[in-house]
């Protein structure tokens, strides 16, 4: 392990840089200032205020404000502007003389985060408009204010957020994301440790090192391994949720302790592919893409919900699926006991495959009978 | 004599060598099955995979729970018509709010809507505002967005209907009331992707980035393993700085030759077969837009694998470069929300504006004008890592040559 000190160190590095990069590329949490464009046709105090209320919106800003829809139009397709409001002709007077005039909200959702974060704040600003019409018109009929806003919206709707009050998008992300690089790691770094003993045609004299007992060899390859994983895993862990303050609603031992074993059936999945591809090359390419397949089937960014039934089924062949579903419940919802117990078992269950391989891997080891490039 | 004399005299000469780079680099990745395995398995498999896995593109009948203390007709007629749209689906009825959370907690449903006892007395004055709540598990986004969505919608209705009455017994005629509830009406257009699909939103990079990183992988796999075995190419007699040049040329080449048809299959094709991806696009401007999408990211991947002395190197470390290159690019998480200096470090890689500019073409149907800034990117990438390729190759061959 130590021989090659390279790979040790550079896991280690790239771990770390990318724990600094998702600590800081969504810092933000929640976005801001997300450009959009006006295409002011009327041209009146009543039209520039709705520009200068728009711009006191902390979500949006308008950066362009534009002649006709075709330039606002196009302005998007470029990808300037995530959205537009058009004003239309004779806006104000239309408003004031109850003729209902139209706005027209438009969003680019190609970037759905962005056009939604638009969308929410120009429909709001929409109907701040007919609220301020109306609001004119029942004070001036004598009513009070809190009676005018009775009538103005007279049932109101209140949005609470279980779990990420602050619908921060890096709390969200974060705790599944690093632990899927270091899941990564743990594959590529494993199933090299091992292959590379083959190639180097190295794996007589590690086999002699453990008494010719391929289990004694494996576990001695890994535990090391294992070690630097699990602290690296915590580290990572006590960084988000005592560093950086993400919530822990839960228990921080549960997730310490299922990091732990994911770390271990991460392992095992390294082991079950080297060993049924003793071949370093392959197996690493192999080993890479079922790694990188782990962030889209775990269901942190597409929900299991949704997915056609036969891949639901398939997303359990993934332990950062189950890492996910612990993380859900532990630092998210506080949920019960076997919402933490059961996807902990199920990680445990990665490590029998493995037991089946060992004599192949142990044939591999003595005969060196696959291409060693 | 000059570089471009002597490239001229022997003209025939250089096409040939040119060509022995390409044939001897085509063929070092047929027999290497691991570069196989990323190059044409990947890039194959991946898009089918999530051409299938996002087939249903968005999340509908999220299971919801309704508590409702007013237990009146208004509040049963709210969550009829909740219960009714798509989105949402209530699986449970609870008395209480206590109970509500220990199921949403359980994940047996993943939001509640709220009635308090006064929701209906509220209405039925001139003067109350009745509050509906709604509690929505946050793990998922997409949840919210479908609960939130519904409940709006009829919230709306609901309190058009109740403004009428009530302006009505103000003495105000229905007309004017009308007029007044809708005093500026608007319409809203969700362009492109009117259903906000989950799939057509994240699926359309990840295609780009497929290409982008298999072919990145595979470069330093190569590259790393031309390094360890010495073979030829890297051995060669450089004698010129010209040679460089030439053997950076062939490389490119190759790989080119090799992606032109796999980026057709993934970025034209794939999208006109599974529906539920945009693909509005004119596919000769994305042939266009390719071009110098390849090469920039061929010349980038030669620059980096230059550095790697291992087979195995490139992809221990640089396999995670995927999910950096995918939020670093500002497509998921908006653009203007990077920091700064990652933002202007992201405009060093190519899959930023690569990204960027094959979701404008494609899944906006832009023209080559309005994707002028990524196209222009591209190419500017293209000559910059062209020019750090050729000076590290010319480097690594004047070392080769002294040992």
């Amino acid at each position: 392990m130590f021989s090659r000190p390279l790979y040790i160190i550079a896991t280690v590095v790239v771990m770390l840089i990318c724990c600094f990069f998702f600590a800081t590329i969504l810092q933000q949490g929640v976005p801001e200032r997300m450009p959009i464009g006006v295409v002011d046709l009327d041209r009146t105090t009543t039209s520039r205020n709705i520009i200068h209320q728009l711009n006191s919106m902390q979500m949006v800003e308008v950066t362009k404000q534009c002649h006709s829809y075709a330039e606002a139009r196009d302005l998007l397709q470029r990808g300037d502007i995530y959205g537009f409001i058009v004003i239309p002709h004779n806006f104000y007077n239309e408003l004031a003389g109850l003729k209902r005039p139209k706005l027209s909200v438009y969003t680019n959702n190609t970037y759905t985060v962005a056009a939604n974060m638009a969308y929410k704040q120009l429909l709001m600003m929409c109907n701040l408009v007919s609220g301020a019409l109306q609001l004119q018109v029942f004070t001036g009929i004598g009513l009070t204010e809190p009676q005018a806003m009775a009538l103005i919206q007279p049932i109101v709707v209140e949005t609470h957020q279980i779990a990420n009050p602050k619908s921060n998008y890096s709390i969200y992300l974060i705790g599944t994301i690093l632990p899927g690089i270091l899941g990564l790691i743990i594959l590529t770094t494993t199933i090299f440790s091992i292959g590379i003993e083959m190639k180097d045609k190295t794996s007589h004299d590690w086999l002699k090192t453990a008494n010719g007992s391929m289990p004694v060899a494996l576990i001695g390859k890994i535990f090391p391994y294992s070690v630097i994983y699990i602290i690296l895993g915590i580290c990572c862990n006590t960084l988000m949720y005592k560093v950086l303050d993400f919530p822990v609603a839960g228990s921080f031992f549960a997730m310490s302790m299922s990091l732990l074993i994911y770390v271990c059936a991460m392992q095992a999945v390294a082991v079950l592919i080297i060993g049924l591809l003793p071949s370093v090359r392959t197996a690493l390419s192999i080993g890479a893409l079922y790694g990188m397949l782990a962030f889209s089937m775990s269901g942190f960014t597409y929900p299991a919900m949704a997915m056609l039934p036969a891949f639901r089924s398939l997303t359990w062949l993934f332990p950062l699926t189950h890492y996910y579903h612990v993380y859900v419940n532990e630092a998210l919802l506080n949920g019960p006991v076997e919402n933490t117990v059961l996807p902990i078992i199920y990680m445990l269950l990665a490590l029998i495959p493995p037991l089946f391989i060992v004599k192949r891997l142990h044939y591999a080891a003595e005969h060196l009978n696959y291409p060693t490039k | 004599m000059s570089l471009f004399s002597n490239i001229l005299q022997n003209a025939s000469k250089t096409v040939r060598f040119v060509w022995r780079v390409i044939t001897d680099t085509v063929s070092a990745v047929f027999h290497d099955g691991g570069v196989i395995t990323i190059f044409f398995v990947a890039s194959l498999i991946y898009p089918v995979l999530y051409g299938f896995l996002c087939w249903e593109n968005t999340v509908k009948e999220v299971p919801i729970i309704a508590v409702d203390l007013s237990g009146s007709h208004e509040s049963m007629r709210f969550l009829r018509k909740v219960d009714a749209s798509p989105d949402v689906k209530i699986v449970y009825r609870c008395t209480s709010m206590t109970e509500a959370e220990r199921l949403l907690k359980a994940q047996k449903a993943h939001g509640i809507i709220y009635f308090p006892r006064d929701y209906a007395d509220n209405l039925k004055g001139l003067r109350g505002q009745a509050h509906v709540s709604l509690y929505c598990d946050m793990t998922t986004f997409l949840y919210m967005k479908n609960l939130l969505l519904p409940a709006n919608m009829v919230m709306l209705e609901e309190m058009h209907q109740i403004q009428l009455k009530r302006l009505n017994s103000l003495g105000i005629s229905d007309e004017l009331a009308y007029e007044l509830t809708q005093g500026a009406p608007y319409e809203e257009t969700k362009l492109y992707n009117p259903i906000d699909g989950y799939g057509s939103f994240l699926i359309p990079p990840v295609l780009v980035l497929i290409i982008l990183q298999t072919m990145f992988l595979g470069i330093c796999m190569l590259r790393g393993t031309f390094y360890e075995e010495k073979q030829t190419i890297y051995q060669a007699n450089a004698h010129h700085f010209s040679h460089a040049i030439l053997v950076t040329i062939g490389m490119a080449l190759a790989f080119f030759i090799i992606y032109i048809g796999l980026s057709v299959i993934d970025l034209i094709l794939i999208p006109h077969v599974f529906k539920n991806l945009p693909h509005i696009g004119n596919p000769i401007y994305i042939l266009r837009f390719i071009v110098p999408m390849l090469l920039a990211t061929i010349f980038f991947s030669l620059f980096v694998s230059g550095f790697l002395h291992n087979r195995e190197t490139g992809m221990v470390i640089l396999l995670p470069t995927s999910l950096i290159f995918l939020f670093i690019a500002g497509v998921s998480w908006p653009q203007p929300c990077i920091p700064k200096a990652w933002r202007i470090l992201s405009y060093f890689f190519p899959s930023t504006w690569s990204m960027h500019g094959y979701l404008h073409l494609s899944s906006m149907g832009a023209n080559m004008l309005q994707i002028k800034k990524e196209f222009d990117a591209l190419w500017m990438l293209t000559g910059f890592y062209f020019v750090l390729t050729v000076v590290q190759q010319y480097i690594t061959f004047r070392k080769a040559r002294k040992q």
